[in-house]
C-alpha cells in the first residue's frame, strides 16, 4: 500500500460509516440485545424480571430443546451422507467418458437449488400427500395400497421424509461444484491411472477424492452450516410436528418466541442457537483437519 | 481375448447404468416443475380425478383467478419482493465495492479490526438472529415497513461480497491506481472510474448469489413482516397453502407465477448463474 491512494480521514469515514454502521445495528445488536434478555423473564410484555441464570438452567433441562438439536444433527448427517455423497457419485459419473448430454444435467440438476426452500417445503407437502400425493399414486398404481399412509403424520419416518427433500434440492449444488474442481484436475492424472489398470472406483477414491479434498472441506462446511439453520422446509411441511418429532432449533426457537410470547426464554435459545451451532461447525471442521493431517503423516 | 470381451461387456452395462441414473437424476429435478406446470391448467375436480394425467380441458381460470382476486395480495407480494430484492441487490454490490477496497487498498487505523469484524460476521451462525433481530426492529420501530427487509439482507450479504471484492481487487496491479493519482484522479474519482469497471465481473457474481437468496428469503421475512400488504412471495405462499390445502391446481398456479422470474432468469443464463454461484461458494 503507498501514497498514492491516500484519502483524507473524512472520505474514508463517509465511505464507511453506512454499510459499518448498518452491519453493527443489524448483527451485532441483535447479539448483545439477546444476550442481555436471555438472563431475564419476559413474556414480550412491558414487564421484565430479571432471573440470573434461570432460563439456562431450564434450557439445560429441557427435553424438547436438545431433542430438536438432535434433530439438527440427523439433518447434517444425512445431508452430508445424501448431499455430499451422492453429488460425489455423480459426479464420477457425470466425469465418465460414457456419459452423454453433460451439460444438461448440470443445469437440470443445479436447477432446484435455485428455488425457494418454501417452494420446495409445499411441492414436497404435495407428493407426501395422503390422498393426491405421487407417493400414494404411485404406491396405488404398483398395487400396493396397503403401504399407503399419511405420510408426514408418522412420527417414525418424519425425519427421513423432510431430509429427502434437502437432500435432493441440492445434490446438484455440490454437484457442481464438486465438478468445478475435478475439472481443473489434469486429465493425464486419469489417463495414466486407466493405464495402470485402475478401475473406476479405485480412481475416484485413490486420485479424485485427495487431490479435490480441499473442495469437498468446503462443500462439507457448507452442508453443516445450511443445515444448523434449517427452518423454511420445516415450518412449511410439518411446523417441527407430529408432536415435537421434526423439530429443530430454529423452528423450536420460533415457536418458544411467537407461538408462547416468551421472548426471555426465546433469547436464551437464540444464544443457545448461536454457541451450539457454531461449536459444531467449528468442532466438525477441527476433526476433519485433525483426521486429514494423520493420515499425510 | 476372453476378458477383453467381457471388459467390453461391461463397460456398455456401466455405461448404460450411469447414463440410467444421471437422467433418472436430472429429470426428478425439473419434473415438479413440469408437473406443476400441466397440472396449473386444470381445475380442482379435474385434478383430484387424475393427479398424474395431462389435463385433458385446459382452462386459464387459475390464473385469472389468482392475479386477479385481492384477497390473495398475489402481484402486491410479487412486486414487494422484486422491490426489495432490487434495492437490496444494488446496495450490497455497492457497499461491497466500497468496503472491499478500502480494506484491500487503504492504510488506515482500523483497517484490520473492521477486516475481523465482517470475517467474525461471516461466522456467525445468522438464524440465531430471528428473534433478537424482531426485539431490536420492534423496539426501535424498523419492523413491518416497506424497506425492513433491506437492513438484514444487505448486511447479511455484506461479508460475503465483501471478501470476494477484497480479494479480486488484490488481484489488481496497483500501478493503476499509481498512474491515476500521477495524472491528479482523485480517490473517489478513481474508485469509481477506473476500480469499478474493472471489478464488474466479481460484482456481478455477487449480485447473482444475492438474487436468489433475497427472493426466496423466508424466515426473517416471516418475523418482521406481519401486514398482509407488505408480505414477500415466500410468506405469501405460506397463507396460500392455508387457503387453498386442497385445492392444488392453484396452490401450483401461485407457486408458479411467484417461480416464473426465477425460472426465466435461471435457463437464460445459467451457465453464468451456476459458474458465479460455484465461485462465490468456494471462495466465501
Amino acid at each position: 500500500m503507498l501514497n498514492a491512494i491516500k484519502p483524507s480521514k473524512k472520505t474514508i469515514f463517509f465511505y464507511l460509516l453506512i454499510p459499518v454502521a448498518l452491519f453493527v445495528f443489524t448483527v451485532f445488536v441483535p447479539l448483545v440485545t439477546a444476550l442481555v434478555y436471555s438472563f431475564f423473564e419476559w413474556k414480550g410484555g412491558p414487564q421484565k424480571t430479571f432471573t440470573g441464570l434461570a432460563n439456562y438452567i431450564t434450557l439445560f433441562k429441557d427435553g424438547t430443546f436438545w431433542q430438536s438439536f438432535g434433530h439438527n444433527i440427523y439433518l447434517v448427517i444425512a445431508c452430508l451422507i445424501g448431499q455430499v455423497g451422492i453429488a460425489f457419485v455423480l459426479v464420477m459419473m457425470v466425469n465418465s467418458k460414457l456419459v452423454k448430454f453433460k451439460t444438461m444435467h448440470r443445469t437440470f440438476g443445479f436447477f432446484p437449488s435455485t428455488i425457494a426452500a418454501v417452494c420446495i417445503g409445499l411441492i414436497w407437502n404435495m407428493i407426501y400427500h395422503n390422498k393426491y400425493g405421487l407417493i400414494n399414486w404411485f404406491l396405488t398404481a404398483i398395487g400396493r395400497k396397503d403401504l399407503c399412509q399419511v405420510w408426514l403424520s408418522n412420527s417414525d419416518l418424519v425425519m427421513l421424509l423432510v431430509s429427502i427433500p434437502l437432500i435432493w434440492q441440492f445434490i446438484g449444488y455440490y454437484m457442481v461444484i464438486i465438478l468445478s474442481a475435478v475439472s481443473s484436475i489434469d486429465t493425464e492424472i486419469f489417463e495414466s491411472a486407466s493405464i495402470d489398470g485402475a478401475n473406476g472406483v479405485q480412481t475416484a477414491l485413490h486420485i479424485t477424492l485427495p487431490l479435490i479434498k480441499n473442495t469437498m472441506l468446503v462443500c462439507m462446511t457448507l452442508c453443516i452450516a445450511g443445515n444448523m439453520k434449517a427452518f423454511d422446509n420445516i415450518y412449511v411441511m410439518t411446523k417441527g410436528g407430529p408432536g415435537t418429532s421434526s423439530m429443530v432449533m430454529a423452528m423450536y426457537g420460533y415457536n418458544v418466541s411467537f407461538g408462547q410470547s416468551n421472548m426471555g426464554y426465546g433469547s436464551c435459545i437464540s444464544v443457545a442457537i448461536f454457541v451450539l451451532s457454531l461449536l459444531v461447525i467449528g468442532g466438525s471442521q477441527a476433526l476433519v483437519k485433525y483426521i486429514t493431517r494423520e493420515k499425510e503423516a | 481375448m476372453e476378458k477383453k470381451k467381457s471388459n467390453k461387456a461391461g463397460r456398455y452395462v456401466s455405461g448404460f447404468l450411469m447414463n440410467f441414473v444421471l437422467i433418472v437424476f436430472s429429470l426428478s429435478c425439473i419434473f415438479p416443475i413440469i408437473w406443476m406446470f400441466y397440472s396449473s391448467f386444470k381445475e380442482k375436480r379435474a385434478f383430484n380425478a387424475d393427479i398424474i394425467g395431462l389435463p385433458t380441458e385446459p382452462t386459464l381460470k387459475n390464473y385469472q383467478r389468482i392475479l386477479t382476486n385481492p384477497d390473495y395480495h398475489l402481484p402486491e407480494s410479487m412486486w414487494n419482493s422484486a422491490r426489495t430484492t432490487i434495492i437490496s441487490i444494488l446496495l450490497i454490490v455497492v457497499f461491497s465495492f466500497i468496503v472491499g477496497y478500502i480494506l484491500a487498498r487503504v492504510r488506515f487505523k482500523f483497517n484490520r479490526a473492521l477486516y475481523a469484524m465482517f470475517l467474525m460476521g461471516m461466522l456467525i451462525p445468522i438464524h440465531s438472529l430471528l428473534v433478537p433481530i424482531y426485539v431490536v426492529f420492534n423496539k426501535c420501530g424498523l419492523s413491518n415497513r416497506w424497506f425492513t427487509l433491506l437492513l438484514p439482507y444487505i448486511s447479511f450479504a455484506l461479508p460475503m461480497g465483501i471478501f470476494l471484492v477484497e480479494g479480486y481487487v488484490k488481484g489488481i496491479p496497483i500501478s493503476l491506481e499509481e498512474a491515476a493519482a500521477i495524472d491528479g484522479s482523485s480517490f473517489s474519482y478513481t474508485l469509481w472510474h477506473i476500480i469499478f469497471p474493472i471489478c464488474k465481473p466479481i460484482l456481478v457474481t455477487v449480485a447473482i448469489i444475492q438474487v436468489f437468496s433475497c427472493w426466496n428469503e423466508f424466515s426473517f421475512a416471516l418475523v418482521l413482516i406481519k401486514d398482509v400488504a407488505l408480505q414477500t412471495v415466500p410468506l405469501a405462499l405460506t397463507q396460500f397453502k392455508g387457503q387453498f390445502a386442497s385445492d392444488y391446481p392453484k396452490q401450483m398456479t401461485a407457486m408458479l407465477i411467484t417461480m416464473a422470474p426465477i425460472i426465466v432468469l435461471y435457463f437464460a443464463f445459467s451457465k453464468q448463474i451456476i459458474k458465479g454461484m460455484v465461485s462465490g461458494a468456494v471462495k466465501g
